[in-house]
């Protein structure tokens, strides 16, 4: 043991040659502590809602540092879940509308939050990706898998929390501009400041990006551009060291140019007050209201009119205990309602609806053992507008042994019928209706997880398995009586898999990361639904970083590789029963970002894109917009430490 | 613990007493609601009139005819009625007999200036079984149902309809149209709009100068 320290701290040493030029042994063990805090130590709280270590967490949870974020050099959320994560694929749905599969399971099985928030609104069954930005992304959290326990409805395939940055520094600012192909522009802004009881963060971002044809002919021929804004503004006050408040708002614009004569808009504004108060050191309330809405309107610019034909606003209430008892056990009881509003061109005379929420859920997690540890939880939801009531049930379970950290899970998740899935009137171009169904059950999930994580110095090692048994899977079906599709839930199906992780990072300031998932989508027959998900999909990423006494240096290259797949799809639309097997191209992608820090606080970005210039022959909706190589060029200048 | 959970509670019903639906409404403009069609613009010596109808129905050819200011909406096989000059299906166009020239212009208060220096004689209509399309839902059943009829191709130039991506690209050509009608007077046309101000699609727009 002795030995390998003295080793990990020489190489230490060389990494940071002006930190140990004349550094003690104890500063050396200081940084090693820091490094390895770094890496193992990070807290997270999808997983379980409460701060957990993530060694510690019996969830397994997935994290994106800002720092990797940085590295991954991505805009928004899709930028970064493809770049960090296999088993995520963005692909587009009809009008070039962004749409996920992660690991089978489609955008409205994935639960998207913002700092635990949900966000309201979506297209084609998927949130606004552009909406959830990264300019003041501290971390992302993904916990895979069903946690409808905790996060109720939607939460079948897994979680995506954002995770705002805070700083606790007394000011700071950093002000970042990006320019590249296509004209693609980004600029952003983030100041906070610490100052007696208050601390404030603000953060803006404007993207534009030209529209252009494709090389190549496909199912589109030219990709949309557009802009977008988003600023946030996040202010708490410490009133004592027991209570605490927190106030946001948001506002979000997007306009895409998908005609010459119209142009989509959308507009998002989000806005919360959050209370905690500390009961005692073993327990704490909180209470929380959140306001989000989200609407598309048609820009005609002839005319000059700007006319909305979508209205999505939710009204969130919520409540959360934590209470720790016997100073090892945590027990979490908690509640929502919500009141959910949508009104949309999709239904009859473009009428609205309203729908109200309610749920309840608790959480006990057991430390029995310092290498064990057991979480049970359940949750009970109410809707409304179906009457539905569902459970949502959950095991978790850890078992250290040296350096194994073996997981055990089984969780429950639903995703309940929306209002527009229940009420749909919609004439689709004159060529066939589609109607809602107000009997619909929820789909479910059962998802059991088992994974084993070795950890050993700065390397990691994770292999996984999982198995998710879906039923009601909500989707449209041809319906002959009615002449057209109607919302209906469909039969079983099993998606399962293998998960597996490598990641390993060097005293010298190299690193290397290398994910890979197996999905495997089993549809029984004559299921007016076939499997498309790719069975094989890999991230990959090298990085180096070094930092001189007036220099650093940052390079990171990211790949990802997705296989292709054999999809069995329906010959007609109106009949299941024949079917024609078209094949989707595999490809790769693969992003290098070279960041160099020339001055105290100035970064410059230099970022090729598509290094071995991926044309796709044909455009599907599911391979990338990509015209070949790109070059962009960036600049981030924090001011705070240019001015210190 | 019951006095923690009548907190919580009371939190929460208070939290959600300022429960809005609409902030953001004031952004938005109301579509124009517009029940008035036919030649809602009466084109005068110095500025051109506006013709306005609702196209938006697969079986009928809406008839304009300049003469007499008058619209008729009929069904696509139903005889025409004894005066017209052209008609409208969707965003296809046919004529009664006359001829159609695409100029250059693109604005129609210079319709009036325009003379055929080349002596263009222009294009008359031709008899089609697959472009007047008057059942979209069968194309479900992977056909579309057609109606027999004349059809002008340069007028229905007016709007170039791509289908080869979904959804469909429009693009408007933009150009001012003449029609050497079969009594010989003379008409031209400019397509200004195929969208209401709801942005449904097929609600045609048409500037007129007549007679020419």
């Amino acid at each position: 043991m002795m030995k390998r320290n003295i080793i990990t701290l020489l190489l230490l040493g060389m990494m940071q040659p002006e930190v140990f030029a004349q550094a003690d042994s104890e500063a050396m063990l200081d940084s090693l502590e820091k490094v390895w805090d770094m890496t193992l130590n990070e807290v997270v709280v999808t997983g379980t809602r409460t701060p957990k270590l993530l060694k510690d967490s019996p969830v397994l949870t997935r994290v994106i540092s800002g720092a990797d974020i940085r590295k991954s050099d991505a805009t928004n959320i899709s930028d970064l879940l493809q770049s960090e994560l296999p088993g995520i694929e963005f692909s587009y749905s009809m009008n070039q509308q962004v749409s996920l599969n992660m690991q089978g399971f489609g955008g409205n099985a994935v639960l998207f939050l913002i700092d635990g928030e949900r966000v309201a609104g979506e297209t084609l069954d998927n949130v606004d990706f552009s909406r959830l930005n990264l300019n003041d992304a501290g971390k992302v959290e993904i916990v895979k898998g069903a946690a409808s326990s905790l996060y109720g409805s939607n939460a079948v395939g897994g979680v995506v929390n954002i995770i705002s940055r805070e700083s606790s520094e007394p000011w700071s600012m950093n002000v970042n501009a990006r320019y590249g192909k296509h004209n693609e522009q980004r600029y952003g802004l983030n100041f906070g400041f610490n100052t007696w009881k208050i601390s404030n963060s603000l953060s803006a971002q404007y993207t534009h990006i030209d529209s252009y044809d494709m090389k190549n002919q496909g199912d589109y021929n030219r990709f949309y551009g557009g802009r977008t804004y988003n600023i946030k503004d996040r202010l708490t006050f410490k009133v004592t060291d027991k209570l605490k408040f927190t106030g946001r708002v948001g506002y979000f614009f997007r306009e895409r140019n998908s005609a010459e004569t119209t142009h989509d808009r959308y507009r998002d504004l989000s806005a919360g007050l959050k209370g905690v108060y500390d009961f005692s050191k073993a327990t704490n309330l909180e209470l929380s209201y959140s306001y989000d809405q989200y609407d598309k309107s048609d820009y005609m610019i002839a005319n000059r009119l700007d006319v909305r034909d979508y209205s999505n606003a939710q009204n969130i209430g919520k409540a959360v205990l934590n209470h720790t008892f016997a100073d090892k056990h945590i027990l979490t009881v908690g509640g929502d309602v919500m009141r959910d509003y949508l009104m949309t061109y999709q239904f009859a005379d473009n009428g609205n609806k309203k729908q109200i929420t309610a749920d309840g859920f608790a959480q006990i997690d057991l430390n029995f053992h310092k290498n064990l540890n057991l979480i049970l939880g359940g949750r009970y939801d109410y809707f409304s507008e179906s009457d539905m009531k569902h459970f949502s049930p959950r095991v978790n379970a850890m078992y250290k042994f040296n350096r194994f950290s073996f997981r055990g899970s089984y969780a429950g998740g639903f995703r309940a019928p929306t209002l527009k899935e229940m009420y749909m009137d919609f004439d689709m171009a004159g060529i066939f209706m589609i109607y809602g169904n107000k009997d619909l059950k929820p789909e479910s999930s059962n998802n059991f997880q088992l994974s084993a994580e070795y950890t050993r110095g700065l390397f990691n090692a994770t292999l996984g398995g999982f198995c998710n048994l879906v039923d009601n899977r909500i989707t449209t079906v041809w319906n002959k009586a009615m002449n057209g599709m109607v919302y209906t839930n469909i039969g079983k199906m099993t998606i399962s898999g293998l998960d597996a992780n490598v990641s390993w990072k060097s005293t010298l300031g190299f690193g290397a990361r290398a994910s890979y998932v197996y999905t495997h989508e089993h549809v029984r027959k004559g299921e007016p639904y076939t499997a498309s998900t790719r069975p094989h999909t890999a991230t990959v990423r090298l990085d180096y970083a070094k930092n001189w006494k007036n220099y650093g240096l940052m390079v990171a290259l990211n790949g990802r590789v997705l296989s292709k797949v054999a999809v069995d799809e329906f010959v007609s639309a109106s009949s299941y029963d024949e079917t024609v097997r078209v094949e989707y191209p595999a490809y790769t992608m693969w992003k290098l970002n070279i960041t160099q820090s020339i001055w105290k606080g100035i970064d410059v970005i230099a970022t090729i894109d598509n290094l071995f210039n991926y044309v796709p022959k044909y455009n599907y909706s599911s391979t990338p917009s990509t015209t070949g190589i790109s070059f962009a060029i960036g600049l981030s200048l924090d001011i705070d430490k240019m001015v210190k | 613990m019951n006095k923690l959970i009548l907190i919580t509670l009371s939190g929460v019903a208070a939290m959600l007493l300022p429960s809005c639906n609409d902030v953001l409404g004031d952004l938005y403009d109301e579509p124009v609601a517009t029940s008035e069609y036919g030649f809602v613009e009466v084109c005068t010596e110095s500025k051109p009139g506006l013709i306005y109808i609702n196209a938006t129905d697969y079986t009928t050819w809406t008839y304009i005819d300049f003469e007499n200011r008058r619209i008729d909406s009929l069904y696509v096989n139903d005889p025409a009625p004894s005066d017209w000059s052209f008609a409208v299906h969707r965003y296809d166009t046919k004529t009664n007999n006359a001829k159609v020239i695409a100029t250059t212009l693109t604005d129609i208060n210079e319709a009036r200036a325009w003379t055929d220096a080349g002596n263009v004689e222009g294009a008359g209509d031709i008899w089609t079984t697959d472009k007047i399309v008057t059942d979209m839902s069968t194309m479900m059943d992977g056909y579309l149902s057609y109606a027999d009829s004349y059809y002008n191709p340069v007028l229905s130039g007016w709007l170039n309809v791509d289908t080869s991506t979904m959804p469909p690209e429009y693009t408007m050509s933009d150009k001012v149209y003449i029609l050497l009608l079969q009594d010989g007077k003379r008409a031209a046309v400019k397509l200004a709009d195929f969208m209401n101000s709801a942005g449904i699609k097929a609600y045609m727009s048409i500037q007129y100068v007549y007679p020419l």
